[in-house]
């Protein structure tokens, strides 16, 4: 009896001090694991500060002996820094529009609504799924340039204008509202707009908030199709024009480094402010889509 | 009852199915139409510098099969797969053992895990300017660590051995905290109950991964796989800005393979061949992800 209770109460012991350890452990690999993810982003911060002269020594130093917050401004003068910056927005902000009013009405259709050929349809939004724009960029440039849309905010967000991704995942949230708050909203005279924007939307705001941020990440970090559709620099993106920043800079190699960097820091911003304010929603958005 | 015209039931069920047309007509105009377009075009001799094409029947497909194109369709098939199966590896493997790490309910983990998954955010080419400063051979701080250790200076993007390895470190950095984030969430959907059990019996840390938490995260893990696997073969950003395909072709991935020839070189009919090899090999890809996961993988992303 004696002998027992010790073993078990000896146990309970080692149970906590390797608890202990491993926690201490934990500590330890989680912090130098997220010193090596955030270096890079602070070797950006502190580059685009410092002078040319102290991004050309051979040792490198950890904290900028002056700061020079001057490096952003050049950039904005050396190339239309603004104009990427609105072109940007104007293209995110149009992508945002177009699949909203897509996605909502074709993910209401194809689950509250009654037509013959709505399975079927569906599986035509899946389909494109699989088809991605890697595949077919080949003619729809073609078609652009025919008419004249290349180096236009329309060829910029047209091809992205649907998302069946966003229909999908609308459809799903919609179907898990019960009918009978559509009925009663009938009953009571309320049309099929009202039903979309006065119902399903609000209820399902989150979900739609969450789909939302994700496509606006994605648009505003969208490089393939600008890169095509958009070779003058009145249409360039930020995240063209950054990446050309090099080539603007040719024959200077590595002494615009520092420029460059602080070219870096304004067009992520946005969507990193972005993140740490809507934190829980972007990261659910992954993690929902890898449950179930 | 209305005489004349369309029934009211009708009429709702018109109003249902025009609501899903502007998104079908989107859809069949760039997505499906562009495939067809696509096999047109890959029976021409089509280069956008002339007005005039004529059809030449197999030609393009013989040339990218068994003509000159076939040695770089060989190429770029292997720098994609060498490219997806570095990513496979940090995303599953580097993911998991961060979930590990991290799995703590800790307030102070929350904010460690945030900055970890935070690079997912980063706009790719930001991202890759940031590691061409880094990865610079003279004025990079990583070369700088490696003499510090005794090494000697790398040139990181400038020869076949490491520009792989370079854009891999671009990739991994932005996609491990995904893959973290999708275990942690399957790690922490494990009902506790098993790992009280297992505590009753006195079972050690090890075996309680080995045992309960690896077994249960199945799923997990093929989802990662499937989604990863495609959206890997899709890689493109990361390669024009920091090498170009280059150099001796290492990095030219298919997606870059299909943009050079394209707006390159303005063969349109090679590039259309290559893109309809690509769609082709993305359809089997799907198709025997799909069987292996039997249906139990659920496609949101």
């Amino acid at each position: 009896m004696l002998t027992e209770e010790r073993t078990i109460t000896e146990r309970n012991e080692r149970a906590i001090r390797n608890r202990r350890a491993i926690s201490v452990l934990q500590w330890v690999l989680a912090i130098a694991v997220t010193v090596v993810a955030f270096f890079p982003i602070y070797w950006m911060l502190i580059t685009s500060v410092k002078s040319q002269e102290e991004v050309l020594l051979l040792q490198p130093t950890f904290w900028p002996k002056e700061f020079h917050f001057e490096n952003y401004a050049n950039v904005m003068h050396k190339v239309k820094f603004a104009k990427y910056y609105v072109n940007t927005v104007i293209m995110t902000a149009g992508i945002l529009v177009c699949q909203i009013i897509t996605g909502v009405f074709a993910a209401y259709g194809f689950s509250k609504g009654q037509f013959k050929g709505k399975n079927a349809l569906f599986m035509v939004v899946l389909g494109a799924l699989m088809i991605p724009l890697q595949v077919t960029f080949i003619p729809i440039y073609v078609m652009f340039a025919h008419w004249h849309l290349t180096d236009t905010y329309l060829g910029l967000i047209l091809p992205e204008a649907v998302s069946p991704y966003y229909i999908f995942m609308l459809r799903q949230t919609f179907m898990s509202i019960d009918d009978s708050y559509i009925d009663a909203a009938r009953i009571d005279g309320v049309g099929k707009v009202g039903i979309i924007t006065r119902i399903l939307v609000p209820m399902c705001r989150s979900t739609l908030f969450t789909v939302t941020l994700v496509t606006f990440t994605s648009g505003w970090n969208s490089y393939f199709w600008p890169k095509i559709i958009a070779k003058e620099e009145s249409h360039r993106v930020l995240t063209v024009g950054l990446a050309k920043l090099r080539d603007t800079f040719a024959g200077q190699g590595t002494m615009n480094n520092h420029e460059i960097m602080a070219g870096a820091v304004m067009a992520i911003l946005p969507v990193v402010i972005l993140f740490f304010v809507f934190q829980k929603y972007m990261l659910s958005g992954y993690s929902k889509a890898a449950m179930k | 009852m209305t005489k004349k015209g369309i029934k009211p039931r009708t009429l709702d069920h018109l109003q249902d199915f025009g609501c899903t047309i502007p998104a079908l007509i989107l859809i069949l105009m760039f997505t499906y139409f562009p495939i067809l377009k696509l096999i047109q075009i890959s029976f021409t001799n089509w280069n956008l510098l002339n007005d005039h094409y004529d059809y030449v029947g197999l030609k393009n497909w013989k040339w990218l099969f068994t003509g000159s194109g076939r040695k770089y369709l060989v190429n770029s098939l292997k720098v994609t797969f060498l490219y997806s199966a570095g990513e496979l590896t940090i995303t599953l493997f580097g993911g998991l053992v961060l979930a590990l790490i991290f799995n703590t309910m800790h307030k102070g983990f929350s904010a460690l895990r945030a900055i970890v998954f935070m690079p997912k955010y980063v706009a790719m080419s930001s991202a890759a300017v940031i590691f061409l400063w880094i990865l610079n051979t003279d004025n990079g701080v990583l070369n700088y660590f490696i003499t510090r250790l005794g090494g000697r200076r790398v040139d990181w993007l400038g020869q076949s051995s490491t520009a792989m390895i370079s854009i891999l470190m671009l990739t991994g950095w932005r996609a491990i905290g995904y893959g973290m984030i999708v275990y942690l969430a399957a790690i922490r959907s494990i009902p506790k109950d098993y790992y009280e059990a297992a505590d009753l019996d006195g079972a050690s840390y090890w075996t309680k991964l080995r045992s309960i938490t690896l077994p249960m995260l199945g799923p997990t893990t093929l989802f990662l796989f499937v989604t990863t696997f495609i959206s890997s073969m899709k890689v493109f950003q990361s390669v024009d800005v920091m090498t170009g395909g280059g150099p001796n072709r290492s990095t030219e991935v298919f997606v870059y393979q299909i943009y050079s020839y394209a707006m390159e070189d303005f063969r349109m009919d090679r590039a259309s061949v290559m893109a309809l090899a690509f769609f082709i090999l993305l359809l089997v890809i799907t198709a025997s992800t799909m069987k292996l996961s039997n249906g139990r993988v659920n496609y949101d992303t």
